[in-house]
């Protein structure tokens, strides 16, 4: 009974702490469970989507301490012997262990984060349309074959190609001329409406 | 007591959530502030696929007017000046001409720089990470389209300034289509001098509210069965367009980020697929439909472009 209502004001404290209500300060230290804390902050940052929305799992620390906790073979004496044989392979591997330990926690957690990165959702696939290419914006000229009718032929697509290249710079710059109208148009419609609705 | 936390813990993270919400709306209110308020001179680019386009941006207060200049800097150019409630834009071949409204229709949307409110309707604002952006600390702001047949909008905004630093419209897979980045900003006490000469030009006179009003919405030859949630048709007529002389049922949509235009044509001679042509997020559509062309040109995905395209049926 009396654990579980110091756990409450445990959490009570807590909490406060993580909202800025109440100040850290050595009275409610002892109060304060740190494990909780972080996983509200996680909590906070994720509704939050900061990071991207990425949920950043840290398990670093656990991997690392994992690793640490793997049985060290080349501690035992028998092997400080046979690696006198050979120092440059002890001096590497000395060397290298406590670096690789921390890389292969590194990339761990990169892998994490990548994967949640790819798991986004992808419903949103483009099916794409078919892109006009009789309107080369370039201008660049298909090559001409020396068949008697193929000139005429290619002439009369070029000439439409060409009120189509013409038209389509028309609508283009319409809409840019007519996009200035629209603030003062959206702006006089919402004033019309509010004018309707005071008469209502 | 586990119930207690899990409780106590969702209310906490609510609460933050709705904090956070709060604040990528009074950042983009902030920002507006700060376009409107500040004297600053700016450069910046948009770059749509291979293409790039350079403006300069200037904006200050001379004797309690608004001043402001956007310049097109390479090509024949366009020169678009604000004096408070009056844009008048300048291209090469067309006669200066003047609207009534209170922002440039320029790169950046002009909602972003006044009223924000009008997007809750269509987009969601998320708060997402800080970045560098042109050598300052930026936070990014997400406009994320409620309806998913429509781009997002991406902003950063300078964490000092409350300046616009970058802008990308974005698709559903969070591939940046086009974008816009501040590649020089100094912000100064005093406005700069190009603004203290604009005060005594004179310029040509907008046409009213009322006959804005009047010009549109005056044709309902067509139907136009599905647009994405949030758009509005702004107007509707029949005029010819500039550049070719050719007429056209002409609508205009917007949902407040974006607008849309549909035209409906004569269809050019011969047999001619449909298809799309996209520069950076614009999308321009051509839907053949037999006896009339369809054409939809807008900041929207192709596939939207293409359905509203296909839905324009004749009006009974």
């Amino acid at each position: 009974m009396t654990q579980s209502k110091f756990n409450v004001n445990n959490e009570e404290v807590t909490s406060e702490i993580l909202d800025g209500e109440c100040a850290l300060n050595g009275s409610n230290q002892a109060q304060l469970d740190a494990h909780k804390f972080a996983r509200y902050a996680l909590i906070g940052d994720v509704m939050r989507q900061k990071e991207q929305s990425t949920a950043c799992i840290d398990i670093t620390s656990s991997v690392a301490a994992a690793l640490a906790d793997e049985p060290v073979y080349t501690a035992t004496d028998n092997t400080a012997v046979k690696q006198k044989d050979d120092e440059k392979v002890v001096q590497m591997s000395f060397w290298r262990r406590p670096i690789s330990q921390v890389a292969i926690a590194a990339s761990v957690a990169l892998c994490t984060v990548v994967g949640v990165n790819n798991f986004m959702p992808q419903n949103a696939v483009d099916t794409h349309s078919p892109v006009l290419q009789s309107t080369p914006l370039t201008g660049s000229v298909a090559p001409v074959s020396f068949s008697s009718e193929q000139p005429a032929l290619q002439s009369a697509e070029q000439g439409l190609r060409e009120l189509q290249k013409q038209r389509i710079g028309a609508l283009v710059l319409e809409h840019q001329r007519q996009s200035r109208m629209a603030h003062a148009l959206s702006q006089n419609t919402a004033q019309a409406d509010k004018e309707q609705q005071e008469e209502k | 007591m586990k119930w207690l936390s899990v409780v106590l813990s969702l209310f906490l993270t609510t609460q933050i959530y709705a904090n956070e919400t709060i604040n990528a709306r009074q950042l983009l209110k902030d920002m507006s502030l700060a376009v409107q308020e500040r004297n600053f001179d700016a450069s910046f680019v948009v770059v749509k696929g291979k293409g790039m386009e350079p403006y300069r941006w200037i904006h200050g207060q001379v004797e309690q007017t608004d001043l402001e200049i956007l310049t097109l800097l390479n090509g024949a150019g366009l020169e678009v000046v604000r004096v408070d409630d009056v844009v008048t834009y300048f291209e090469p071949q067309t006669e200066p001409y003047s609207v009534n409204t209170d922002a440039i229709a320029g790169p950046i949307p002009e909602v972003l720089l006044r009223d924000i409110d009008s997007l809750n309707e269509s987009y969601e604002f998320v708060l997402g990470g800080k970045e560098r952006i042109a050598g300052r600390p930026a936070q990014l702001v997400r406009l994320v389209a409620k309806d998913e047949n429509k781009y997002n909008y991406w902003l950063w905004v300078d964490l000092q300034s409350a300046l616009l630093l970058k802008a990308a419209y974005v698709n559903q897979r969070s591939e940046v289509l086009e974008q816009l980045q501040l590649t020089h900003i100094s912000v100064t006490e005093k406005p700069a001098n190009q603004l203290l000469e604009l005060h005594e030009r004179e310029f040509p006179k907008p046409s009213s509210s009322k006959e804005l009003q009047a010009q549109a919405k005056k044709q309902n030859n067509w139907q136009i069965a599905w647009l994405p949630k949030g758009f509005k048709l702004l107007k509707s007529d029949r005029h010819k367009l500039d550049l070719n002389n050719e007429l056209a049922d002409y609508f205009l949509y917007s949902d407040g980020l974006v607008e849309i235009s549909v035209f409906v044509q004569r269809p050019l001679s011969g047999q001619r697929a449909s298809g799309a042509l996209t520069s950076g997020a614009t999308t321009v559509y051509v839907h053949n439909a037999g006896a009339y062309d369809v054409s939809v040109v807008g900041k929207v995905p192709v596939d939207t472009a293409k359905t509203i395209a296909e839905s324009v049926k004749r009006a009974l």
